[in-house]
């Protein structure tokens, strides 16, 4: 419902008039608070009250609405809204619905229920019906879905969660409205209004499905309170649920150092260990359940995969493209306990199941050809203390006629390897009874030991590996640099053994994390920056380059997703030039030294590179032509 | 809650100024002249005590178990004297709670039977009723000569009953010889705007020999004299009082899967009153 076709109804009623027919009965709403905004009632009595406008929902029949002046309600009534939900296969539009609401809010905190009058053609269901869509936000949006209405005229009543929210409220109402079995219909509602009822009571409000839950989580983590359900009792004695926005949640931590929670739910994992319970309110009722997170503290990821994406078929990484997956969790029926938390931390998704009896992961559309495949590989986590040695079981299922062909595998975990990363590098050929991987379309995880609560996972996918064997880590280049081929009367060297360098400390010691070495790679003296974050290298004296032209370097990096390097003069001036990471073999750029301007060429006496990875480095000289 | 003196003088004045009249239209009645009365205090009971006590076994005996062809009303709870069913709340009030487990229910009946009946006076209880379709609350006196004449020539007289499913409308009845069961003398007040679940009232009889006029927060509805019984009047004896939540029965249906469980009737006290000269 994004985006709406404009009618505008110019449709104004003395409204003066009608409102004093009211008022013999009505609440005196004059003595309330003063408010900024028209307190009036009346959405739609004989026609549009001041102020109201309709805008038709984009893909509906914008036409669906009109003014019915011989159906009305009562005969007090001398109009209706009129609303045609369009056959299946309208060219029109595929239903009806739209918004009425007004240019400037409502305040509509004295009253706590939308009513209105309905009937329709025949004993049918309206999709949606409801208040608080503004056409923009829907901060305050409410409705009550799947609205049965009859051939006889009944009154309905929409409860607002809490009035005191809608001060300057400009949905005042908003319908949806489809077809029933391809058939379209008509309805009619008349008498919408907001009235402050005393015949509904009781309201119930819950998160977490009005259930306490726990979620073990981690700094830097993330996750949403989830099941936000609202019901009011009726007249009747029954209770109506009704849909609500967030908003009307007030959501609190009980220890904000741990967690906190924004106003649409979102929980952010603050610190740890500890724990931080969740609860909320709306207006002043307390909502049913609760979050709690038992934070673990600091996380940390598990290693980054380092197979080749040539060889890769990936089903959930954020290193590698994933195929299309159909469901991380099934919730396959009767037996199936696993519930899902999928959280995100600092950027990297994983997968938390919990309550974990068995899962499966599917990916049937297509499904996956792995005839090339040698491995899977799967990153778990174990968040709970283990109380015995565990076995998680992963089952691999082929889809075929008649019967799929399912492989098993057991992998054995040992009390101590709880709460870290655990990397399975499986192969293939050990999923007993695995007799064909061309058509794998599921993989099922089942707690074989029945002691595993919950478990992470990430980074599962199927590689090809021919030697058996996950390929060691390409961390090193295997041939040096290219030798320069600048003249050497033309060079002014830092590092490199192709010329006479000037005296530099490659060590400098400037507080940072990187691992520096000079290497050899087949005799050729090689700079190594391992985990760099920076590093910088001093010249033993200044050195004017002002009559040079360009700053040479040959990079190799595999694993790097940031390098730059930098001139500096005293001051300190520096300038950064960003090299592309990581490489393919090794690169080689003449980086023109205008790029470092302001830096002082008269007098450079320093050079620096920063960045990420593992990164090895020669031939650092300036020259010219 | 409040202290309780043993006897404590009430006086009833029913003054209402003429301005009533201004608010026309809109309220139940204009004008409602009753003659001025004084009511003495003679029993009641504030339900005051420990959370998750039962009623005062000095006033209160328990009604068990599920009666004959449930209670005479095809009834389908069981009445039970557990706290979850029948306890204080420890805030001045007393909790009859009636449950679902499956398709059965439990619930509570306690009446002062054997402890306390009266002949004429004012009786009159401050509640909440429980709500939702197949809930039957009610607040009653029967006459203390059931166990030799049998109902319905007891008597019985029914001061607030409702029927979940309609929590803003409550009866007010008298049973007798040739007008019991389903034929009753009876009426009913409805709440314009409210529901009895939803906040505390008063509901009263004030009973002499003449007369059973019935009251909702003092508002006189119902006034049954012995002309308009269609039968013996068998109201000059003394009742006690009985406070019970049932489920389902000929009077409300039975609860269907949407009625909300568990369910509570609050009752915040129960007095009676002898009137005075």
């Amino acid at each position: 419902m994004k985006t709406y076709k404009y009618i505008r109804i110019s449709q104004l009623l003395a409204a003066s008039i009608i409102f004093a027919f009211f008022l013999g009965c009505e609440r005196d709403i004059t003595d309330l608070e003063e408010a900024s905004y028209p307190t009036n009632p009346e959405v739609f009595i004989n026609g549009f009250s001041p102020g109201l406008n309709y805008a038709a929902f984009g893909g509906s029949v914008p036409t669906a609405f009109d003014v019915d002046n011989q159906v009305t309600y009562s005969d007090q009534s001398t109009a209706s809204m009129r609303f045609e939900v369009p056959d299946a296969g309208d060219p029109r539009g595929s239903f009806a619905g739209g918004v009425f609401y007004t240019d400037g809010g409502r305040d509509l905190s004295g009253y706590n229920a939308l009513t209105f009058w309905a009937k329709a053609t025949q004993s049918t269901t309206i999709g949606e019906v409801g208040f608080g869509n503004d056409l923009g936000e829907n901060r305050f949006v409410v409705s009550i879905q799947g609205l049965n209405v009859t051939t006889g005229w009944k009154k309905y009543i929409i409860p607002i969660p809490d009035p005191s929210r809608l001060k300057a409220e400009r949905g005042l109402f908003w319908y949806a409205a489809g077809n029933i079995d391809g058939k379209g219909f008509t309805f009619w509602i008349d008498e919408v209004k907001y009235e402050k009822l005393g015949t509904i009571a009781h309201p119930q409000f819950a998160i977490q499905n009005g259930e306490n839950q726990e979620e073990t989580s981690f700094i830097g983590a993330s996750t949403a309170v989830g099941g936000l359900t609202s019901k009011f009792n009726m007249p009747s004695g029954i209770y109506q649920p009704i849909n609500i926005a967030p908003a009307y949640f007030e959501f609190t931590s009980s220890d904000t150092s741990i967690a906190t929670v924004d106003e649409t739910g979102k929980v952010n994992v603050t610190g740890g260990p500890g724990s931080a319970e969740i609860t909320a309110k709306v207006g002043d009722t307390d909502a049913n359940g609760s979050l709690t997170i038992q934070s673990l503290g600091e996380f940390d990821l598990p290693p980054v995969p380092i197979h080749d994406p040539e060889n890769v078929i990936s089903i959930f990484s954020d290193h590698y493209e994933n195929v299309p997956v159909d469901y991380y969790n099934g919730y396959w029926e009767p037996w199936q306990t696993t519930q899902s938390a999928d959280f995100v931390v600092n950027g990297d998704h994983i997968l938390h199941y919990f309550d974990f009896n068995f899962v499966g992961i599917e990916f049937s559309s297509p499904t996956v050809d792995a005839t090339e495949m040698t491995h899977m590989h799967i990153d778990i986590f174990l968040p709970n203390q283990l109380n015995a040695n565990a076995q998680f079981q992963i089952e691999l299922v082929n889809f075929a006629e008649p019967d799929n062909i399912t492989g098993v595998n057991t992998t054995h975990i040992s009390v101590d390897q709880s709460q870290q990363w655990i990397s399975l590098d499986i192969p293939l050929d050990e999923f007993t009874g695995l007799t064909n991987k061309s058509n794998l379309a599921q993989i099922i995880f089942v707690d074989g030991g029945d002691n595993i609560p919950s478990f992470f996972a990430n980074n599962i996918y199927f590689y090809k590996d021919d030697n058996g064997e996950p390929p060691p880590p390409e961390d090193e280049p295997e041939t040096p640099a290219p030798t320069p081929t600048h003249p050497a009367d033309k060079v002014l060297a830092i590092f490199s053994d192709a010329y006479q360098a000037v005296p530099a400390n490659f060590f400098a010691d400037w507080g940072q994390s990187t691992i520096v070495s000079i290497v050899q790679i087949d005799g050729v003296n090689t700079l190594k920056y391992e985990n760099l974050n920076y590093q910088g290298i001093e010249l033993e004296s200044s050195q004017d380059i002002s009559d040079m032209e360009y700053l040479h370097v040959d990079f190799w990096t595999a694993n790097s997703s940031e390098l730059n390097v930098f001139l500096i003069s005293p001051g300190p001036v520096e300038q950064s030039y960003s090299l592309t990471v990581p490489t393919t073999g090794w690169s080689s750029i003449d980086i023109p030294l205008s790029m470092f301007e302001p830096v002082d060429m008269n007098d450079v006496f320093q050079l620096m590179f920063t960045g990420n990875g593992d990164i090895f480095i020669d031939n650092i000289y300036f020259h010219k032509n | 809650m409040k202290t309780i003196k043993s006897i404590t003088e009430l006086k009833f004045t029913y003054l209402f100024l003429p301005v009533l009249f201004l608010f026309s239209g809109c309220d139940r009645d204009d004008f409602q002249k009753l003659e001025e009365r004084n009511w003495q205090l003679v029993w009641s009971d504030e339900f005051e005590g420990t959370a998750g006590s039962l009623p005062d076994s000095g006033k209160w005996a328990f009604d068990l178990g599920t009666g004959e062809d449930g209670w005479g009303n095809q009834e389908l709870q069981r009445y039970t004297n557990n706290p979850e069913n029948v306890s204080l709340d420890g805030n001045g009030n007393l909790v009859i709670t009636a449950m679902r487990d499956g398709n059965s229910f439990t619930s509570a009946r306690i009446k002062t039977q054997g402890h306390f009946s009266q002949q004429y006076g004012r009786f009159e209880a401050r509640m909440k009723t429980p709500y939702g379709p197949g809930l039957w609350p009610a607040f009653w006196l029967l006459g203390d000569n059931i166990d030799t004449v049998g109902w319905p020539q007891c008597g019985e007289i029914d001061i607030m009953e409702l029927r979940g499913q309609q929590p803003h409308i409550i009866h007010g009845s008298v049973h007798g010889p040739g007008y019991s069961g389903g034929n009753p003398v009876s009426s009913s007040y409805t709440l314009v705007n409210g529901r009895f679940d939803a906040d505390y009232h008063v509901f009263a009889i004030e009973w002499n020999a003449d007369k059973i006029d019935f009251f909702v927060d003092e508002f006189l509805y119902q006034r049954i004299t012995p002309e308009d019984v269609p039968g013996e009047w068998v109201f000059n004896q003394p009742f006690f009082i009985i406070l019970n939540v049932a489920v389902g029965g000929n009077y409300v249906g039975f609860p269907i899967d949407q009625t909300p469980f568990p369910q509570r009737m609050i009752i915040d006290y129960v007095r009676v009153y002898q009137e005075i000269d």
